[in-house]
């Protein structure tokens, strides 16, 4: 059976030969440059740098050799290694390291030693610099982040209080018109490489296709409100600042269906997912905010980018949702969303049987396959494949459920058990589940 | 009339109403409300918000808010306690660990620990044992709160209590730990003195451990 044909099955709530797998096809199904680079290690491959598909984040371009050894059935257009569509896209900037106009292709790579111990390899459109606190990153000669020296990531400004985020001291609503919403908006030759992207992918691979890029903000809540106003801030705005808020958000969905609405008609015949959104909604213990607060600011605007992207393509669309998030699986349910990620099956009220049992012929649960908070990093192999074995169980009858970790595997995760997860999830996702 | 007006306090801030809130702490203040009973009152208010928290019937929202409004009512009542010198519960100095920049939990227990009457000496994230050895010796305070977001950080915790020991100030402070990847078993293995689950349950352990602090001394 083809990979694209499995992964469509599952998202149609049907069993096909197997339950598909996913790793690496999203920012929040791949894994950290460093577990990935002692993977590679373990199973004997060829040493080489590891590619970077995640600055920030320091995460993964998974090979195909690894695609193919755990049999990932889906991928990212805009792939970097092979397959890979042959159509970079050029960058003009001015560099933050010697102040020259440089022109690269977001295909040409360098590599950069990084402090925890592994060659990285980042687009030449990445320049890093040496500074105090560790390892300053800059990205068409903008400052984006920097990583302590005994750190994992880049860290943005924010986090570092080194600057506020965007909208953090405006006032009235109209300080608020007055931000420059149109930087946000997609450029069309931006839309044209991702069209030729997928295209290509489409007719030259048989893989699933997925389309991550949704242009900024990348959501209302987490990726939008948040983002702009501060974490915390914006969660009181939604309380005690309401028509701030409100304004906030109409402009931010304005710039969103703008560019869903070019993304869509660009790629929306050739992937079957698109994903919609990064809006974590949930923490640890608990949802950020009631669900009469998600009804009265998301619900009606996730609906009419849901509605957009129904309407004019066949794709299935995908949610980044961090956290117990429980309460909002049914609302979005309610406005057509087919499938969520990660599944945080960890967090507070997202148990896996109850999950399934109440949500799981109407949307297609994207991840939950391995808690890589407690188990993934800290158990014994097989303990690891009894666990696998538990969720597969539970999430892949009657489809519905595309098997990926809950979230990105970190470091330090012992590679065996890497192996282990996605041999079980191969050998015991095969239909009917024993 | 002031218990009347206390009370209100504590309502509007359970209620999460900002506006009303302020409206009664001025009032109070023009009826000659002495502004530890405020506090008081607020501080009460907090507990109630925190069990709702745990409870489930408020969201992180709904602490952010209770501490926003709590923020305003202390910049309004810090130039009228100045004049009467209150004396804290007890001083935390809190941070996040080396490596972390994660701070939104640190910030949540430094500010409801704030509120319940504890002096808090923030040290910020990416906070080096060195630094914490330092805070100790500098700030001498009752409690060192730790706080970590990463399994990959949060063994940094143990290298401060490995330096506190080092410097014979271990045994000068209680050492409470928290964040997402930590258990009670964890905060065992490292000598931590406690594990906080959330901010509301690390303000009540705080108010035991100082009181068993001051006990021992």
């Amino acid at each position: 059976m083809k990979f694209r044909d499995r992964v469509v099955l599952a998202l149609r709530h049907e069993e096909s030969d197997r339950v598909p797998i996913d790793l690496g096809a999203t920012l929040d199904t791949t894994i950290h440059i460093k577990a990935y680079y002692e993977l590679r290690e373990y199973l004997g491959l060829p040493r080489k740098p590891v590619r970077a598909m995640g600055v920030g984040g320091q995460l993964a371009e998974v090979d195909k050799d690894i695609l193919d050894l755990f049999h990932v059935d889906v991928i990212d257009i805009n792939r970097t290694l092979d397959p890979v569509a042959p159509y970079p896209y050029r960058f003009k900037f001015v560099s933050a390291i010697d102040g020259s106009v440089k022109e690269v292709s977001d295909r040409e790579f360098y590599v950069w030693r990084a402090p925890y111990g592994v060659d990285v390899e980042l687009p030449r459109y990445i320049e890093v610099v040496e500074v105090g606190e560790g390892f300053a990153g800059y990205s068409t000669g903008k400052l984006f982040g920097i990583m302590p020296r005994s750190g994992y990531y880049f860290d943005s400004l924010v986090r570092w209080r080194k600057d506020k985020p965007p909208l953090a001291d405006v006032k009235s609503v109209d300080d608020i018109k007055k931000f420059d919403w149109d930087s946000f908006k997609v450029a069309d030759d931006v839309v044209e490489i991702l069209r030729k992207r997928a295209e290509y992918l489409y007719k030259n691979t048989d893989y699933a296709l997925i389309n991550n890029f949704i242009g900024s903000p990348g959501g209302y809540h987490d990726a939008g409100g948040q983002n702009l106003r501060g974490w915390d801030k914006w969660l009181s705005d939604l309380k005690i600042r309401k028509p701030l808020a409100e304004a906030i958000l109409d402009h931010i969905h304005e710039v969103r269906m703008y560019n869903v609405k070019k993304i869509v008609n660009a790629v929306g015949e050739y992937v079957q997912v698109i994903k919609i959104g990064s809006d974590d909604l949930g923490t640890e213990e608990g949802p950020q905010i009631d669900v009469k607060t998600f009804r009265e600011f998301y619900k009606h605007r996730f609906e009419e980018l849901i509605n957009y992207i129904k309407k004019y393509s066949k794709a299935f669309t995908l949610l980044h949702s961090c956290g117990s998030i429980y309460p909002f699986i049914k609302e979005f349910i309610d406005i057509g969303l087919d499938a969520i990620n990660p599944v945080q099956i960890s967090a507070k009220g997202m148990d896996p049987e109850r999950l399934k049992k109440e949500f799981g012929d109407q949307i297609t649960f994207w991840g939950g396959g391995i808690d890589t908070q407690h188990v993934l990093p800290f158990a014994k192999p097989d303990e690891v494949v009894d666990h696998v074995k538990k969720l597969i169980k539970i999430f892949a009858p009657r489809g519905g459920f595309i098997y990926a970790s809950v979230h990105n595997i970190q470091p330090p995760t012992p590679p065996e058990n890497i192996v282990a997860m996605f041999k079980t999830a191969y050998e015991y996702g095969k239909y009917p589940i024993k | 009339m002031s218990k009347e007006i206390l009370n209100s306090i504590k309502e509007s801030l359970i209620n999460l109403d900002l506006d009303r809130t302020i409206d009664f702490v001025k009032k109070a203040i023009e009826y000659g409300v002495k502004p530890l009973d405020i506090i008081n009152s607020m501080a009460d208010g907090m507990k109630v918000v925190g069990d709702m928290y745990e409870r489930g019937d408020y969201f992180v929202a709904d602490l952010i808010v209770a501490s926003e409004i709590f923020k305003e009512v202390m910049d309004i009542l810090e130039p009228l306690i100045m004049r009467e010198k209150l004396k804290p519960i007890g001083r935390v100095v809190i941070g996040t660990v080396e490596g972390d920049i994660h701070d939104i939990g640190k910030n949540l227990v430094a500010t409801m620990l704030r509120a319940n009457g504890f002096e808090v000496i923030d040290l910020g994230v990416d906070v080096s044992p060195q630094k914490f050895v330092e805070a100790v010796k500098q700030y001498k305070p009752d409690i060192v709160g730790m706080s970590a977001l990463l399994t990959s950080t949060m063994i940094n915790m143990k290298k401060v209590i490995e330096a506190l020991v080092k410097e014979g100030l271990r045994d000068k402070v209680k050492v409470i730990v928290g964040g997402a990847p930590l258990t009670e078993k964890f905060a065992k293995e490292i000598g931590a003195d406690a594990y906080g689950e959330n901010a509301v349950i690390a303000v009540d352990i705080c108010r035991k451990l100082v009181e068993e602090l001051h006990k021992s001394r």
